[in-house]
C-alpha cells in the first residue's frame, strides 16, 4: 500500500495557502479586537496583600540563614501563628474558588469575554474548513504514522486503504492552530491574545487559588531550619583580608 | 539598584551627551529605564528636543512618556511654569488620564499647596486604591512638610498592603534611623537584607544600627554583619573595617570582667587594623597617621 499518490498542485494553491492566510488574519483580528474590549480590570485589594504575602514569606525561606536565629523565629511565629498568622487559613474559611469566581460579577463577565473571543473564533473556522475543505487528501505528513491517527488526520476521507501519512485538510488546519503562536509572537510581540493553548491550560487549573498557596508556604516555613550564616562569613572575612594585605 | 555596567553606560552617555555628541534621546531613555534622578540634564536635554518640533515628531508616541519626564524634571529644578506647558499639553492629549492627574497632585505639591494636593491625591485614590505611586507620593508629602509621624503610619499602612516593595521598607529604614528608633530601623533593615541577600549595602547598615543600639549581643551581631560585608564586597569597602575594629574593641570593653572570649576569630581585627593602613597608604597616604594613632587607642 506504499504507492506515493501524487496530489494536485491546486490543492497548495487553494487549500494550504489560503488556509494559514486566513487563520494569521483572524488572529490578527482577534488581538486588536482584544485591545479594544480590554476593560481596567480594579484589582482586588485582598488578592493583591495575598499575593505580597507569598512573596514576603518566600524571601524568608529563601534567605533566612542571613537574619539572627531570634528575628527568624519572631518572623515565622508572625506567619504561621495559629490565631492571627497572616498565612493561616482556617479550614472552614478555604473558599471554594469556583464559587467566588462566580459570585463576583466582574471577573465573571472578564473570563466570560476572553473565552468567548477565543471559543467563537476557532468554531467559526473550524465549521468553514470541514465544509468546505473535507472529502480529499490535503497534505502529506513527512514522517510514518501508525493506524490509531487514521480517524484523527483522515477524517473526510472514506478509504481505509490509503496511507495514515496522508492527511485531510482538518488536520492541517489544528497544525496551524498550534503553530502559529510563534508566528505571532514574532509579529504582535509578546502578550497577544492568540495564546489559546496558554488560556487552554489555565482553563483546566480554574484560577487562582491563594488559600493553597498560602498553606504551601506556611507548611515550607514550618519545616525550615535555621542555621545562621554569618559565623561562616567572619572567617571568610578573615580569609578575604589575609589575601589582600598580602 | 543599578548594576555597575550600567552604571558605566549611563556615566558614558551622559558625556557624550554633554560634549555636544548627540544621543539626548538614549539617555534620555536610559534615565528613565534605570529610574535615576539626573533632573537638570533631564530638563536641559528634554526640553531643548521638545521645543524643536522636527525633533518632537520624530518621536512618535514616545513625545508624551517625554513631556512627562520633562515635566517632573521641571518641578524638580523648580521651573514650574514649564511643568504647567507639558501638563496642559497632555491633558489635552489625555483627558481623563490618571497619570495626568498625578502629576497634576505633583505640581501642586512643589507649589507648597499641600491641602490642594491631598485632596486631588485622596480622589485619585478613590478610583484605585491600590495605586502604589500615588500613596508613596502622599508619604513623601507628610515627610516633606515635616510631619514625619504621620509619614511613618502612611508608610507603616501601605507596607501592611504592599509588604514586598522593598523601597518602602528602605524608606522606613532611614526615617527610623532619623529618628534614633534603632529598633525599628534594625527590623527594616532585616526585610531588606531577606529580599536581596547580596547586596552589602543593607549588611553595612544593619551592622551600623546593631553597633549603635549596644549590648554585647548586638555588638557580636554586627561585627558578624561587618565581616560579611567585606566579604560580599571583597574587601572593597572602607567602612567595614573600622567597623570590625570598633565592634571588637567595645566588646573588649563591656565583656572586662567577664571571662568569655572571642573564640571564632580573634585575628580578624588585627587583619582589618592592617587591611585599612594599607589601603590608606594607597589612597590617602596623608591621612595614615591619624589612621594609625586611631587604631592604636582602640587596641588596649
Amino acid at each position: 500500500m506504499a504507492e506515493d499518490l501524487v496530489l494536485d498542485t491546486a490543492i497548495r494553491d487553494w487549500v494550504l495557502i489560503p488556509l494559514s492566510v486566513v487563520m494569521v488574519l483572524i488572529g490578527i483580528l482577534r488581538y486588536f479586537v482584544s485591545k479594544l474590549m480590554l476593560s481596567s480590570q480594579v484589582p482586588d485589594p485582598k488578592i493583591v496583600k495575598e499575593g505580597q504575602v507569598i512573596v514576603r514569606a518566600r524571601n524568608l525561606r529563601a534567605a533566612a540563614n542571613f537574619i539572627p536565629p531570634k528575628s527568624f523565629r519572631s518572623r515565622r511565629v508572625y506567619f504561621s501563628n495559629e490565631e492571627n498568622g497572616l498565612l493561616f487559613v482556617p479550614k472552614g474559611q478555604a473558599q471554594n474558588p469556583q464559587a467566588q469566581m462566580f459570585s463576583d460579577p466582574n471577573m465573571a463577565m472578564d473570563m466570560m469575554k476572553k473565552n468567548l473571543s477565543m471559543i467563537i473564533p476557532q468554531t467559526l473556522t473550524f465549521a468553514w474548513v470541514n465544509f468546505f475543505f473535507s472529502g480529499f487528501v490535503a497534505a502529506k505528513i513527512p514522517f510514518p504514522l501508525t493506524q490509531r491517527f487514521r480517524s484523527m488526520l483522515q477524517n473526510g476521507i472514506d478509504l481505509s486503504s490509503v496511507d495514515v501519512s496522508y492527511v485531510s485538510s482538518r488536520s492541517w488546519y489544528f497544525l496551524n492552530l498550534f503553530g502559529l503562536r510563534g508566528l505571532f509572537s514574532l509579529i504582535l510581540g509578546e502578550e497577544n491574545a492568540t495564546d489559546d493553548t496558554q488560556r487552554m491550560m489555565q482553563m483546566s487549573g480554574f484560577g487562582f487559588d491563594p488559600s493553597k498557596s498560602l498553606g504551601a508556604e506556611k507548611d515550607g516555613l514550618d519545616i525550615l531550619q535555621h542555621e545562621w550564616a554569618l559565623p561562616k562569613f567572619e572567617h571568610r572575612a578573615e580569609a578575604m583580608l589575609k589575601k589582600l594585605i598580602r | 539598584m543599578v548594576s555597575k555596567t550600567e552604571e558605566t553606560q549611563l556615566n558614558s552617555l551622559e558625556n557624550q551627551v554633554d560634549n555636544g555628541g548627540g544621543g539626548a534621546w538614549e539617555y534620555l531613555c536610559l534615565v528613565r529605564k534605570l529610574k535615576v534622578r539626573r533632573s537638570d540634564k533631564v530638563f536641559k536635554y528634554g526640553l531643548s528636543i521638545l521645543n524643536d518640533p522636527k525633533k518632537r515628531s520624530a518621536l512618535g508616541p514616545e513625545e508624551w512618556t517625554l513631556y512627562e519626564q520633562v515635566a517632573i524634571a521641571a518641578l524638580d529644578c523648580q521651573c514650574l511654569d514649564v511643568t504647567k506647558d507639558c501638563i496642559k499639553v497632555l491633558q489635552k492629549k489625555f483627558p481623563e488620564s490618571k497619570r495626568v492627574g498625578r502629576l497634576n497632585g505633583m505640581l501642586l505639591e512643589a507649589k507648597g499647596s499641600w491641602a490642594e494636593a491631598e485632596k486631588a491625591y485622596s480622589s485619585l485614590l478613590e478610583d484605585n486604591s491600590l495605586d502604589q505611586v500615588i500613596h508613596k507620593r502622599r508619604v513623601a508629602m507628610a515627610k516633606a512638610q515635616g510631619n514625619i509621624s504621620e509619614a511613618i503610619e502612611l508608610l507603616n499602612k501601605y507596607l501592611e498592603i504592599f509588604m514586598a516593595d522593598h523601597d518602602a521598607w528602605r524608606e522606613l529604614a532611614d526615617i527610623y534611623v532619623s529618628l534614633q528608633m534603632y529598633k525599628q530601623a534594625a527590623f527594616c533593615y532585616e526585610e531588606l537584607i531577606l529580599s536581596q541577600p547580596t547586596v552589602p549595602l543593607y549588611h553595612l547598615a544593619y551592622a551600623d544600627v546593631l553597633y549603635t543600639l549596644g549590648g554585647l549581643e548586638n555588638l557580636q551581631t554586627a561585627k558578624k554583619y561587618y565581616a560579611s560585608t567585606i566579604d560580599l564586597t571583597g574587601g572593597k569597602n572602607t567602612r567595614a573595617p573600622f567597623g570590625i575594629c570598633l565592634c571588637t574593641s567595645a566588646i573588649a570593653q563591656v565583656s572586662k570582667g567577664r571571662n568569655r572570649e572571642d573564640k571564632e576569630s580573634p585575628e580578624l581585627q588585627s587583619l582589618a587594623a592592617t587591611a585599612l593602613e594599607k589601603d590608606y597608604k594607597q589612597r590617602a597616604a596623608d591621612k595614615l597617621g591619624l589612621l594609625t594613632s586611631a587604631l592604636r587607642s582602640m587596641k588596649f
